[in-house]
């Protein structure tokens, strides 16, 4: 009678080491936008840094905080600036796709709470290998990036405020 | 020897002969069409706020920083406001109670007077939000060389974006427009053309 004890074992074991046909990516200096209090959009920047050798697509991203979150790629034409959604951003091999002001952002759109200056809110990125990336990030107020590390008049609103949030975001890395 | 002087000398009146057609070409060039005062930018509006109605002729004595946008811009908006806002910052008290900022929203169906002035309060306290009727916001658009225009977003749950111009009109205590600024602009720089104008 074959054992069949070890088959869940080796069935895990196999998986992890199948081949490398998914991607890894890490998150970095991850941030929120405050806003105004009955705003119902913000965004949400970071750099997203893939490290394998293959190409991986951002195909989703969703938080608890707000209704949806849509990728928006920001072009200038003209001296017009224009926003549109992309469905989806390939992040090629081995680079790093940044998202900050000015250049493509994750929009929250229907916000279900405040964003506040000092808040935390979790986000959930999909990407097209199946991986999810699960995080915290830290909410900041667009005045804070005005005035650098150690300038003494930063945004009044803010109460405590926290300027060295290098935030890196490890996350839990979901393989499906 | 003489053909080369020769050679010269025709090579001179040829050059004079051009730089006097040069000349005369620029001197007779057209006159610019329509009046010169098409030509400025800047001037007058009346839009609502909160408080009732607005006119740049209140805001005389003031130097005024005006920026076009919409609440609900997530990204450009915040920004530019947060340069004008942290740029009132750097000047004394004094200061800043006399400078004003005006934020024109060009999207009315989602930005009320009320939701802006709780949207600029967040900013500045010396920020002042307006909006008005497509019609007026076309207008003083137009004086003042910005452009807006509402994308549907069938593909968004925005519905729809607005795509715009974005620079900081910075107009001097006379109420003229005195200099067209990039929302690129530094606090420090905005403060000290602030200063200029005080």
């Amino acid at each position: 009678m074959p054992n069949y004890r070890f088959f869940p074992g080796c069935l895990l074991a196999a998986s992890l080491v199948s081949p490398a046909a998914w991607a890894d990516v890490r998150i970095s200096d991850a941030y929120a936008r405050a806003v105004p209090p009955g705003q119902a959009i913000s965004a949400a920047f970071m750099t997203l840094h893939n490290a394998a050798d293959q190409a991986v697509k951002l195909v989703k991203a969703q938080t608890p905080s707000a209704e949806s979150v849509e990728l928006h790629q920001n072009s200038q034409q003209d001296g017009v600036m224009q926003m549109r959604r992309a469905d989806r951003i390939e992040i090629p091999a081995t680079s790093d796709y940044v998202l900050a002001p000015g250049a493509d952002h994750l929009m929250l759109i229907g916000l279900k709470q405040p964003l506040n200056s000092g808040d935390r809110i979790e986000l959930e990125l999909t990407f097209s290998d199946g991986q999810q990336v699960h995080f915290e990030l830290p909410v900041r107020s667009p005045m804070q990036a005005q005035d650098g590390p150690h300038h003494p008049d930063t945004d009044p609103a803010a109460g405590h405020h926290h300027n060295t949030d290098a935030d890196s975001a490890a996350g839990h890395h979901h393989q499906h | 020897m003489n053909s080369n002087l020769r050679t010269l000398r025709i090579l001179l009146l040829m050059s004079a002969l051009l730089l006097a057609g040069l000349a005369t070409a620029i001197l007779l060039r057209p006159a610019p069409s329509g009046p010169v005062q098409s030509m400025r930018l800047g001037g007058d509006f009346r839009l609502m706020s909160a408080n009732g109605p607005v006119t740049l002729e209140e805001l005389r004595g003031h130097p005024t920083v005006l920026y076009f946008g919409y609440a609900s811009c997530p990204d450009v908006c915040p920004t530019s406001l947060a340069v004008m806002a942290q740029g009132f910052r750097r000047l004394s008290e004094d200061q800043q109670d006399q400078v004003r900022g005006i934020f024109i929203s060009v999207d009315p169906q989602r930005d009320t007077p009320e939701s802006l002035a709780a949207y600029t309060a967040f900013f500045h306290p010396r920020l002042l939000g307006l909006t008005g009727t497509a019609e007026e916001l076309d207008q003083v658009t137009k004086r003042y060389g910005a452009y807006y225009r509402i994308m549907p977003q069938p593909d968004s749950a925005l519905g729809y974006t607005v795509d715009h111009t974005s620079r900081l009109y910075l107009i001097d205590a006379a109420g003229q427009l005195s200099e067209v600024l990039s929302d690129a602009i530094t606090p420090d720089e905005l403060a000290s053309k602030l200063k200029d104008l005080l």
